[in-house]
């Protein structure tokens, strides 16, 4: 059962609408203000977390995965760090594209790229500080749930069970029980 | 009763069929594996049971009568082997995050939130017993763009 990704439509919308009732009647004729606040913030929360984990991630490739550790645990965690690198990118796009703004609203508001904190060396210490920063995202994303319209709570509560299951292979990179 | 109340009826009873279901499957998935896997399987197995009786107890505190729990389920694989096994206990957990879905998009914040920790726990418990994960554990590709 999924909702209907109304989104789009409906920032679209309540754009449209706030422009055109601007120019009318007077007050009343406005209505109530568009409701553009909370879920666009909420997306937009998620959406700067998500930029962060990937740039997160992406900093790793720079400059490797190193340490006094064995060759073997070296390529175990780079192939579960690719992966995992992998999904917050299509996490990311799938919130960007649900995030639908009138041009000069979104030119109005440049993003910075996210700068992520630095990493500690070694290996271990390595997948312990992302699997900190994992479960923090996804403890972040599970309290911005609730209120969400519902095809954006899904996408949310998705998103935050995967980071939460990062953490199982960032704890144990060889895997399985 | 309101539309509204209506819609978190059907998603708690959807997702209570799905906890049912986990519950049963996993006496199925204990019996083939044993040490640490089997403490392991012990340990999901109540969770879902605890999911279960939680989603029990919210049926009835909203006046509706909880559907009750099949004698046995048809499994979706054939288990005879602790490798089997292993991927039921995957295959459950995938259902159970995808049955979680309705109540996710509940109007009621409580429901909400319940049913968002409940899709994360499943999505942890099949990357335990996968080894893999998946980027959008409950949700079907037709959702996505």
């Amino acid at each position: 059962m999924v909702a209907e990704p109304t989104r789009r439509l409906a920032l679209a919308a309540a754009a449209a609408g706030s422009l055109t009732l601007a120019g009318c009647t007077g007050f009343r004729a406005l209505g109530p203000v568009p409701k553009l606040g909370a879920d666009v913030a909420a997306l937009e929360r998620a959406i700067a977390g998500e930029e962060l984990m990937v740039a997160r991630y992406a900093v790793l490739f720079g400059f490797g995965v190193t340490g006094k550790h064995s060759a073997h645990l070296v390529e175990q965690a780079l192939a579960v760090v690719t992966a995992i690198h992998a999904e917050h990118q299509a996490h990311l796009a799938q919130l960007r594209s649900r995030l639908v703004l009138p041009p000069r609203l979104a030119t109005a508001r440049p993003r910075p790229s996210p700068t992520p904190p630095s990493l500690p060396a070694g290996t271990r210490n390595l997948l312990a500080a992302l699997a900190a920063a994992e479960t923090a995202a996804s403890d972040r994303l599970i309290g911005s749930v609730p209120g969400a319209p519902p095809a954006l709570a899904q996408l949310l509560a998705s998103i935050a069970a995967a980071e939460a299951a990062h953490v199982v292979l960032l704890d144990r990179p060889k895997a399985a029980r | 009763m309101s539309a509204r109340a209506a819609k978190d009826i059907v998603a708690l009873q959807a997702a209570l069929a799905a906890e049912q279901a986990a519950s049963y499957g996993y006496g199925i998935i204990g019996s083939h594996l044993d040490g640490r896997r089997f403490t392991a399987a012990a340990a999901d197995c109540l969770a879902h049971e605890r999911a279960r009786d939680s989603l029990t107890a919210m049926l009835t505190a909203r006046g509706a009568q909880p559907r009750p729990a099949a004698a046995a389920y048809r499994l979706p694989i054939a288990v005879r082997t602790s490798e089997a096994a292993l991927s039921l206990a995957v295959t459950l957990e995938r259902r159970v995050a995808a049955a979680y879905l309705g109540l996710v998009a509940v109007p009621d914040r409580a429901l909400q939130r319940f049913a968002a920790q409940n899709m994360r726990e499943s999505a942890v418990r099949a990357a335990r017993w996968s080894g893999k994960t998946e980027p959008f554990p409950g949700l079907p590709s037709s959702s996505l763009r």
